[in-house]
């Protein structure tokens, strides 16, 4: 079997007549931390969106294969189903859903698919009760609406809590680590690195150094307009992190 | 219209001779007149109702209803079903079938000028008295069935309850309509009256299918009773809900909540009216409207404070979510204050289920229609809660949600 679990291939995407993504290659294989750095506006939540399959977002050019199946049709859910996750930079409020029931039933519509029994409930508890500590999720949190006044910080454990219910085979955080705290960020980053296997790959979106240095990457790419314009090893998350991002903008336009 | 080819039949001929006088000389509702103004009257057009029909349902299991422990009253076709009901006798509850020896006559004029209620005493083909005794409180629920099972079949019926002193019970009232047949009416009139500390709770449950429900509600609180009233109005081609309260002594709770849930060119109106007769009364309304495929809603709650009731404490809301562009909501809160100390709030919003939260649930592994019933649940639960009981909350939720 092959090793590569997502290939992005000159992957060009629009909205409102705006082209953001323009021409992206990215390849991650299982077991690998990717970690995707860029200013501003240069499209790193559009590829996570892409990715998840919003469909605000018109695909014009590309495709992304997805454990060797084109995905650039497939529904947001179905992709969950698969393995796709993404930890949301602003993660939505939803009233009067709570955390839980939601998380349930995302479980059971995907055991569904799979022609699996539904989870019992005591299972579930178990499960919820250990991954919530994973991340530091607060108990009362648990059982309140999806995200309903949660602080800044919560949101963000709440989506990695989220990723260990799920257990995604290809997890996109979208500064996860904007937010936190740095104990709060030890944490998190200590919970995704638990969730981490020869299995699956992890793709950090940030702008900081920060949090590179507790999720250690094997890759880090640099997004520029909607392009990778630089990929290099932890190293480069350093650099950047020293000289910002514009000398390699000149780079390119040599 | 309607009236055509009903067989007269009444259980008190001065009543009856007199209300069809009435209905003759009454016209049929306008469509200009503000109350009436969203009723799609033309959906009886063509239907010739009768009103003489027989039993079919097999059995209460049937029904797939939430436990009926307790006393039930079942009406099928506009009459009662004595095999289906369980009507035990305590000293606690009067049950009779006739309709006069109802206290409350405060309501007549408007009975009169109403060409529902008109129809109703005018064919009227049963009607059940409860009576329930001073200083009880009773544990069971009592259940009224109301169902329609024959085609174009019109059923006018009425339930009246009377809570003496200090009396307190739950009701549950399911207005049915068979799914298989189409065009049954049933055309329903509930009078409540409670007397001093009574309390009482109605758990209303409308789910017609393709026939019509019309329930016009009257009801009149003495001092220092609590009266809820909880109406889930599933489905049907015209479900209207008229609910009349005199607040007529102090210190009251009166609360109404609904959810309702028109799809499918379906019309679910709700009418409500609260007089604040007397001073020091609080009173809540709560109506929740889920539209989607073409289903149009109509929420019209009127809150009168009257001159002198003083020191009332009065709000209202009602919200809706339109699940698609196809589906139409005319809501209109109304609060009318002829009093100066009083605390009184209004207010109605519209809007969709936001589409980052659906892309939210979805990239979660939840389908549309789970991602949109979850919301659904989420955007109702505050009403669906004010009932306690978890099996009827499930089994509201069903089909609400048209699991
Ligand atoms: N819904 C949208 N409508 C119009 N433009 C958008 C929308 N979403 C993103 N963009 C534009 O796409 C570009 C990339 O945005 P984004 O992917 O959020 O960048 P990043 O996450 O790297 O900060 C920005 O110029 C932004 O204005
Ligand atoms: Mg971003």
């Amino acid at each position: 079997m092959s090793d590569t679990l997502i290939e992005i291939k000159d992957l060009k995407c629009r909205i409102d007549n705006q082209n953001i993504l323009q021409g992206l290659n990215l390849k991650i294989n299982k077991g690998e931390v990717h970690a995707i750095m860029g200013p501003n506006g240069s499209g790193k939540s559009t590829l996570s969106s892409v990715l998840a399959g919003n469909d605000n977002y018109e695909i014009t050019k590309g495709s992304i294969t997805f454990l060797g199946e084109d995905i650039t049709e497939m529904s947001p859910e179905e992709r969950s189903w698969k393995g796709m996750f993404l930890a949301f930079q602003y993660p939505v409020e939803i009233p009067g859903v709570s955390n839980i029931n939601f998380l349930r039933t995302a479980l059971n519509e995907r055991n569904k698919y799979f022609g699996i029994d539904s989870i019992p409930a005591k299972d579930f508890l178990k499960m919820v009760a250990e991954k919530s500590m994973l991340v530091g999720l607060d108990n009362k949190l648990k059982n309140r609406s999806v995200n309903e006044g949660f602080s800044g910080g919560e949101k963000k454990r709440n989506e990695i809590f989220q990723m260990a219910m799920l257990n995604p085979k290809l997890a996109i955080l979208d500064e996860t680590d904007s937010g936190l705290d740095i104990d709060a960020l030890k944490i998190v980053a200590n919970g995704v690195n638990k969730l981490k296997s020869s299995e699956n790959a992890t793709v950090v979106i940030t702008h900081y150094q920060r949090l590179l240095d507790y999720i250690v990457p094997d890759f880090v790419h640099v997004l520029h307009e909607g392009k990778i314009i630089k990929t290099g090893d932890k190293s480069l998350a350093l650099e950047l992190e020293k000289k910002g991002y514009d000398w390699l903008k000149t780079d390119t336009a040599i | 219209m309607i009236i055509k080819d009903l067989n007269q039949f009444s259980l008190n001929s001065e009543e009856n001779k007199e209300a069809i006088a009435n209905l003759s000389k009454n016209l049929f509702p306008s469509r200009k007149e503000e109350i009436w103004k969203y009723t799609p009257f033309k959906k009886f057009k063509k239907i010739n109702f009768h009103n003489q029909e027989n039993f079919k349902i097999k059995g209460l299991d049937t029904l797939n209803l939430p436990n009926l422990d307790g006393i039930v009253i079942v009406f099928e076709n506009g009459r009662y079903n004595s095999k289906l009901s369980r009507i035990v006798e305590t000293d606690e509850i009067d049950i009779s079938f006739s309709s006069d020896i109802f206290p409350s006559n405060n309501f007549q004029t408007i009975k009169k000028n109403n060409y529902f209620t008109s129809l109703n005493s005018s064919f009227l083909t049963n009607s059940v008295l409860v009576n329930v005794n001073s200083n009880t409180k009773i544990s069971k629920n009592l259940n009224f069935i109301n169902i329609v099972s024959s085609d174009n079949c019109l059923s006018n019926t009425k339930f009246s309850i009377v809570l003496n002193d200090n009396s307190n019970i739950n009701l549950r009232q399911y207005f049915l309509g068979n799914s298989s047949i189409s065009n049954g009416f049933i055309n329903h009139e509930n009078n409540i009256y409670l007397n001093s500390s009574s309390s009482l709770s109605i758990d209303k449950f409308q789910d017609l299918n393709n026939n019509f429900n019309f329930c016009n509600e009257f009801i009149t609180q003495k001092n220092d009773s609590k009266f809820i009233m909880n109406t889930f109005s599933c489905s049907g081609i015209i479900v209207r809900n008229d609910i009349i309260s005199d607040v007529n002594g102090e210190n009251c709770h009166t609360e109404l909540n609904g959810v309702f849930s028109p799809t499918k060119n379906e019309h679910i109106d709700n009418h409500t009216t609260i007089n604040h007769l007397v001073p020091n009364c609080k009173s809540f309304e709560n109506y929740k409207g889920v539209l989607k495929e073409n289903g149009v809603g109509v929420f019209n709650g009127k809150v009168i404070v009257h001159q002198d009731a003083q020191k009332i404490e009065a709000f209202q809301k009602n919200n809706n979510i339109l699940i698609d562009q196809d589906s139409i909501i005319y809501s209109k809160p109304e609060l009318e204050i002829y009093a100066d100390d009083v605390k009184c709030s209004h207010g109605s919003t519209t809007g969709q289920f936001d589409d980052e939260a659906l892309f939210y649930l979805r990239s979660r592994g939840l389908s549309i229609k789970k991602s949109l019933q979850l919301m659904t649940l989420g955007f109702i639960n505050e009403v669906i809660q004010k009932t306690s009981n978890l099996e009827y909350v499930d089994f509201v939720l069903k089909r609400l949600l048209k699991e």
